[in-house]
């Protein structure tokens, strides 16, 4: 019986030359794959709102790290990078937007929180993803306090720190203080740092006001102050809503009648009220026309000026170095590994001798100088509006003290 | 404590004068067309953006050209969208005039930049009154005056014009006002132009307060809400009175629970709902029961 052997489809010898062929050819092909797969762009999420009264400040916030990519040459570890830009809607929605990030467009680390409220949550969401996430703006104390934990970093000083170097250069005005701060989180810390100062000072609270986000209208709250007649007023009212004030405290002739004092104000805040409303004297992180910036900040300014045709803003400076510190990091780290992120960060260091900053190990505070600035008398400049009064604290080795112990503010990280 | 209350009392109904300005546009839209336009706030900050310009470029008496080039932006809308939607179910209208109001946000912010505009009232308006307890500033008494002249002479407009009474009839029965021979899409190109300019003018009005900014419609557009439907849906009487007691609810609130304020007005609205459900002065309209 002749058993018919089936053809076969491929003989030896032929298979053998197609292994010869294909090893050649992936031979040739190899450094072109593996060029392409270094190609591939690192990506970096950018978590920044972009509607809503804070929008102002986060485009500073966006220009800034977008002009430290292009610094850095548009690579990170000698690939392309790029940035990824999602909204912070809200609290909730800035946590979907970080997981959008992190699970779809596969960035390696996040930079944003624009708001307190949104970067406690977002905050939260890095720790559960284990993604390094590096908090360019919101300065409630909890983020790094309480609520610290090893993926995230912040760049603002903590509203408590604040209040301590604030303190010397109010105390002047008088012991009758007004609170007008703003019902959540940030205007809430304000208000409790500042009364616990006063406090200890031997001081009165003659009217306390919790502001709702987004008041349009300010002339009763003007009343009432007119008619508690404090020493001072101590603002925590953000953005949008302190250019409001400002504006309507103006209109209602109280211009110069009572000291208005706040922290962390924004240039863009500012900026808004025009020359006339203008006036207090405030925290800040950079000024763009203070005399002691280093070079390489002066440098920063230039390109701004020259890129967007209006001068820096303190928080272009913030996107600035929040996102300049990550990408020199990973550099360092020659990794987008969360671990080797977070190892380059805590040993980052950044400025001058005389103004430095870094990433400190116990908590991933940023501790670096804060300016305290006034409004001119007479603006002449629009854009120029503040004197730079003192930068806080005079000794860079006083920082650490400054800002106390991780553990002082409840941060306990693991 | 009297004075404290008189003071606020008078404070309140500033802010509710420029709410009413601000509603009464969206009531007539809404009375008229039966259009919900959730871009109402928009054209208010559109309005705040024009006068800005034209301050800059032309001076104070330019100002005035700003509500009427709210209202040529309006009448566009209405002619190229709003037109569509007449006939259409009431939760189009709403997607659709809200994806307007995120377009015209979103132009204004590509155009002027998310950063607030510094703008301050007229030199001549600076100045305070005080009447007793009583302070009053200039500025916020010549908008209480003007937003009062802008009301009369609407509602003169409403009762004692042809236009006016074709209005109120196309209301209520636009069919048969177009058996009669008017050309109702014109008149209604006309109500939704005149609709967005009042709300120009509001802005107007607002911006030397506001910060201008192009997210500024968002403290706008709820108080409005608010307003039309206290006063009820499309009354016009109803938004004057809703939006002068909503100014005062508001500044009370602020004298005893600051915190409370913004929220105030939606339980205040909340309640005249359950006693009144639909609203101080509403009216049963066929066309929307």
């Amino acid at each position: 019986m002749l058993v018919r052997r089936p053809a076969k489809l491929v003989t030896r010898r032929q298979a053998l030359l197609g292994a010869a062929t294909f090893g050649a050819v992936g031979q040739l092909g190899m450094p072109y794959i593996a060029n392409a797969a270094a190609a591939e762009p690192i990506k970096i999420g950018l978590l920044l709102a972009k509607t809503g009264d804070i929008a102002a400040q986060a485009e500073y916030l966006a220009n800034g790290s977008y002009l430290a990519l292009e610094e850095h040459g548009n690579t990170i570890m000698g690939r392309p990078a790029e940035l990824v830009w999602y909204d912070e809607p809200s609290p909730q929605g800035s946590q979907q937007n970080m997981q959008k990030l992190v699970q779809e467009a596969k960035v390696c680390a996040v930079l944003g929180g624009s708001l307190s409220s949104n970067a406690l949550a977002e905050q939260a969401t890095a720790a559960q993803l284990k993604i390094p996430f590096v908090c360019n703006n919101a300065a409630a104390t909890a983020i790094t306090g309480a609520n610290c934990n090893r993926y995230t970093f912040r760049l603002n000083t903590p509203v408590a720190v604040q209040a301590t170097m604030f303190a010397p250069y109010i105390m002047g005005y008088g012991k009758k203080w007004y609170f007008l701060t703003a019902a959540f989180a940030f205007g809430q810390d304000i208000a409790k740092s500042f009364k616990e100062l006063l406090t200890r000072a031997g001081g009165t609270i003659v009217g306390d006001d919790s502001v709702p986000l987004n008041t349009p209208d300010y002339s009763s709250f003007i009343l009432k102050i007119r008619q508690a007649k404090p020493d001072m007023i101590l603002g925590g009212v953000p953005a949008g809503d302190l250019s409001t004030f400002l504006k309507q405290w103006n209109e209602m002739g109280m211009k110069g009648k009572i000291p208005i004092c706040e922290i962390a104000i924004g240039d863009t805040d500012i900026w808004s009220v025009g020359p006339d409303a203008a006036t207090g004297l405030y925290t800040s992180l950079w000024w763009y026309q203070n005399p002691n910036n280093p070079p390489d900040e002066q440098k920063f300014a230039a390109q701004y000026l020259k890129k967007y045709n209006k001068p820096a803003a303190d928080k272009a400076w913030m996107g600035w170095v929040a996102a300049k510190s990550l990408f020199e990091s990973i550099d360092a780290a020659k990794s987008t590994e969360p671990d080797a992120i977070i190892k380059a960060m805590e040993d980052w260091k950044g400025g001058t001798a005389e103004s430095p900053y870094s990433w400190r190990k116990g908590d991933h505070q940023m501790l670096l100088k804060n300016l305290v600035v006034e409004v001119k008398p007479k603006i002449t400049d629009k854009w120029d509006y503040f004197d730079v009064k003192g930068m806080v604290p005079k000794d860079a080795a006083d920082l650490d003290k400054v800002f106390g112990a991780p553990t002082d503010a409840g941060c306990h990280m693991t | 404590m009297l004075d404290v209350l008189l003071s606020q009392v008078a404070a309140g109904l500033v802010l509710g004068g420029l709410y009413v300005m601000i509603a009464i546009g969206l009531s007539i839209i809404f009375g008229l067309l039966g259009i919900v336009n959730f871009a109402h706030g928009n054209f208010f900050a559109l309005g705040a953006y024009f006068a800005l310009t034209l301050v800059q470029n032309f001076g104070w008496p330019a100002v005035i050209l700003a509500p009427v080039l709210v209202g040529i932006v309006g009448m566009v809308a209405e002619r190229l969208l709003i037109r569509q939607l007449y006939d259409k179910e009431p939760l189009i209208s709403l997607i659709v005039t809200f994806a307007l109001a995120l377009m015209i946000e979103a132009l204004l912010r590509l155009i002027y930049g998310g950063i607030g505009q510094p703008f301050s009232q007229p030199p001549m308006f600076t100045g305070i009154y005080l009447w007793g307890p009583v302070l009053i500033t200039k500025y916020r008494l010549a908008v209480f005056i003007f937003t009062v002249i802008v009301l009369i002479g609407l509602w003169a407009l409403m009762q004692f014009t042809p236009f006016g009474r074709i209005l109120r009839a196309g209301s209520r029965d636009p069919e048969m006002v177009g058996l009669l021979g008017i050309r109702l899409p014109r008149v209604l190109t006309a109500v939704f132009g005149l609709g967005c300019a009042l709300a120009g003018v509001a802005g107007v009005l607002a911006a030397p307060l506001w910060t201008v900014t192009p997210s500024m419609s968002t403290n706008a557009i709820m108080p409005a809400f608010v307003v039309v439907t206290i006063g009820g849906l499309g009354s016009f009487a109803g938004a004057v009175i809703a939006g002068l007691m909503v100014g005062v609810v508001t500044a009370l609130t602020i004298q005893f629970q600051p915190d409370a304020a913004n929220a105030m007005m939606y339980v205040f609205m909340a309640v005249i709902l359950l006693l009144r459900p639909r609203g101080l002065l509403g009216e049963r309209w066929e066309r929307f029961e």
